[in-house]
């Protein structure tokens, strides 16, 4: 659970991190364009230590990593947290940066569609929450498209540039994915109704003349 | 890191934990009486974890943690978890095991003798909590201190047939009624 496996996307896709990947990490987690807008996933710290992080992470049982890849190259990087016990119905996406060099391509929109696709559709969760910036537009654009809702609003959270900004909490339940996107969106074909070898086929009974309609609208 | 001792109204006082605190507050968590907005009633430590779990959190330079005691006995835990010390915001918390003294206003007394100590002692600028919103005494505790509600998180967890939904609050020091600041921060 502590490493994602391979999601793909239109544009983007989610993979498991390397060590290749932590310089890249460790040149993001410095960039005050990406800590202007987002939680980071640690502070700058020495090769080694990075190492030491991931490595960590593989031990994890709470939370899943992936590196975000497009066109072959590393583009960005997302972590999410699990529900509480016993459930884990429900997950969490604690980072979810772009390298600032890639932003406005649409690998945002790509990687975010992609993960929540397989968060409800191969995991059958309830519902993902996150915490945003305020003032992270385009975050919160692709929210919204996704199908986030508000539900709460922390005052003056974070410091940055000078002033401080509010935090966002916004929530996206199953039946809003379901309905935007459930029926375009599945990472296989659905495999319909099929017949185990070697059972027993029984035949639907036959309704009466005017049942049939009721029948077939419920 | 554990909390300094603090005397406030009523009986009640904050006091570092013992080990025996450590090892009776997961009995308490496996009660009915005080579960109802708490965790999965399980156990997953024996009594000589609890000294392990003691250690640890003695240690842990993020988190302050009281024993609420009622006429000098234990009768549950309080705190400020995940401190973040950059933006120095934390999130608080409250369990109080000894279901027999529910209604005698310890839990109010209790945070506001652990508001007071986080404005003037520690300097944050902000605490934050998540309450099961059908809990309303636990955010009328909360409120007195100067918490304000900022959310709601729907359905958030499940009992009796029902889901619960969790009240968000958040405080400043600014919030703080000054007037209910306990004597050791009057002068």
């Amino acid at each position: 659970m502590a490493l994602g496996g391979v999601i793909r996307g239109t544009t983007t896709t989610l993979r498991t991190p390397t060590e290749e990947d932590l310089a890249a990490y460790a040149r993001w987690m410095a960039d005050l364009r990406v800590r202007r807008i987002a939680s980071i996933w640690h502070e700058p710290a020495m090769p080694d230590t990075w190492k030491e992080r991931l490595k960590e992470q593989t031990k994890e049982k709470d939370n899943v990593l992936w590196s975000i890849e497009a066109g072959g190259r590393l583009v960005g990087m997302t972590r999410l947290g699990w529900g509480w016990e016993p459930h884990r119905d429900s997950a969490h996406v604690d980072q979810f940066i772009l390298a600032p060099d890639e932003w406005r391509k649409g690998y945002g929109s790509d990687a975010a569609l992609a993960l929540h696709r397989y968060l409800f559709d191969y995991l059958d969760l309830r519902r993902v929450a996150l915490e945003l910036h305020a003032d992270n537009a385009a975050a919160r654009r692709i929210c919204e498209k996704l199908g986030y809702v508000e539900f709460g609003r922390g005052h003056e959270v974070y410091y940055r540039d000078g002033a401080h900004v509010d935090q966002l909490w916004l929530l996206m339940e199953r039946a809003a994915w379901d309905e935007r996107w459930g029926a375009e969106h599945r990472e296989y074909a659905p495999l319909g109704t099929r017949t185990v070898p070697g059972s027993v086929s029984h035949p639907k009974p036959q309704a009466k003349d005017g049942e049939r309609e009721e029948r077939e609208n419920t | 890191m554990f909390g300094p001792r603090i005397a406030g109204e009523g009986g009640v006082e904050l006091r570092p934990p013992t080990l025996e605190d450590y090892r009776q507050n997961p009995r308490w968590m496996l009660l009915p009486e005080v579960t109802r907005f708490w965790g999965p009633r399980t156990i997953s430590e024996t009594d000589a974890d609890a000294e392990e779990r003691m250690r640890k959190e003695g240690a842990r330079d993020t988190s302050i943690v009281w024993t609420i005691a009622y006429a000098g006995e234990s009768a549950g835990f309080t705190g400020v978890f995940d401190i973040d010390w950059v933006r120095r915001d934390g999130e608080t918390g409250i369990f109080i095991g000894r279901h027999d003294l529910y209604g005698r206003g310890i839990a109010s007394e209790a945070v506001r003798l652990r508001m007071a100590y986080v404005w003037k002692e520690l300097g944050l600028r902000r605490t934050h909590n998540w309450i099961a919103l059908p809990n309303r005494g636990s955010w009328r505790a909360n409120q007195k201190a100067g918490y304000a509600q900022v959310g709601t998180y729907p359905r958030s967890f499940f009992r009796s047939g029902e889901w619960v939904d969790e009240w968000l609050g958040e405080a400043f020091p600014h919030t703080y009624p000054a007037d209910r600041l306990p004597d050791a921060w009057r002068r």
